[in-house]
């Protein structure tokens, strides 16, 4: 598939946690943008359609909203 | 728009390799004309099991799946993607993956990103449990292969994650050489298979 390339700014911090995380998941910062695209992508057509996003404890069960702006 | 590769399959008659398409992100026409042959094809034989007697437990598990409502629901969304593999003109098998929100459960990787299968189904005719003389074979190891590809572009390792129906269990865990961590009550306790990058490696050999 063709692709595009853009510059994109950030601030240190921005970049920190890019680069923190990117090294977590073993994946390039353009791999992790990415696939953060797609998710945020997921849950904004989700909770367009009326669903709400919820992060469950797996032990307790406890379940807590996610607020999405 | 779809892309297309050439992946083989065996014709299950004459023993041989045969080539067939791949295609990656299935539009609307092409799932909406695999469903129009699937399901009347589908709904003869499950008459002619009634007929039979054929036990309910050995008709095929996913007979309710519908495709064209599992394209409605992803259709636009960069996270899932739409896999077919095209044979004589016809759709040999579907397969639903997702790329974003699933991570790891395996100890040695929890956490991490993987490749999720959705639903994976090789057209009925290619169905042993269904059909006296099924026509291809390796279809759904070639969709695996291609979830495990998917993986590795997407810079995931190679590593997939699946839940399995129970006619399916003894595939994943022996023919693809997943990891079973048993059954889980929040997927209608469907068993939970995992691939890690050794496992997807020797998948791959």
């Amino acid at each position: 598939m063709a692709k595009k390339t853009m510059t994109l700014n950030m601030t240190d911090e921005e970049m920190n946690v890019l680069e923190q995380l990117s090294q977590r998941k073993e994946m390039s910062k353009t791999a992790l943008l990415r696939q953060a695209l797609r998710l945020y992508q997921m849950v904004d057509a989700r909770l367009a359609d009326g669903q709400k996003l919820f992060f469950e404890r797996d032990l307790t069960k406890e379940k807590a909203e996610l607020m999405v702006i | 728009m779809s892309e297309k590769s050439v992946v083989y399959l065996k014709d299950r008659q004459s023993g041989q390799l045969v080539e067939a398409t791949l295609y990656d992100g299935m539009g609307r026409t092409e799932v909406e004309a695999a469903e129009a042959v699937w399901m009347p094809f589908l709904q003869e034989q499950l008459k002619l099991m009634k007929d039979r007697g054929v036990p309910k437990e050995q008709w095929p598990q996913h007979r309710h799946w519908d495709w064209r409502k599992k394209f409605n629901e992803i259709e636009g969304l960069l996270a899932y993607r739409m896999f077919g593999v095209e044979c004589v003109s016809q759709m040999q098998g579907l397969m639903l993956v997702t790329t974003a929100g699933k991570a790891c459960r395996i100890p040695s990787q929890k956490g991490m990103p993987l490749v999720y299968v959705h639903f994976l189904a090789a057209a009925p005719w290619n169905l042993p449990s269904i059909v006296k003389e099924p026509r291809f074979s390796h279809v759904g190891s070639v969709l695996i292969h291609t979830a495990i590809d998917l993986s590795m572009a997407e810079e995931v390792g190679g590593r997939i994650g699946l839940h399995s129906l129970p006619q399916a269990d003894s595939w994943y865990a022996s023919g693809c050489g997943m990891t079973d961590l048993g059954c889980d009550p929040a997927v209608q306790n469907l068993r939970y298979f995992e691939m890690t990058r050794e496992q997807a490696a020797e998948f791959l050999r």
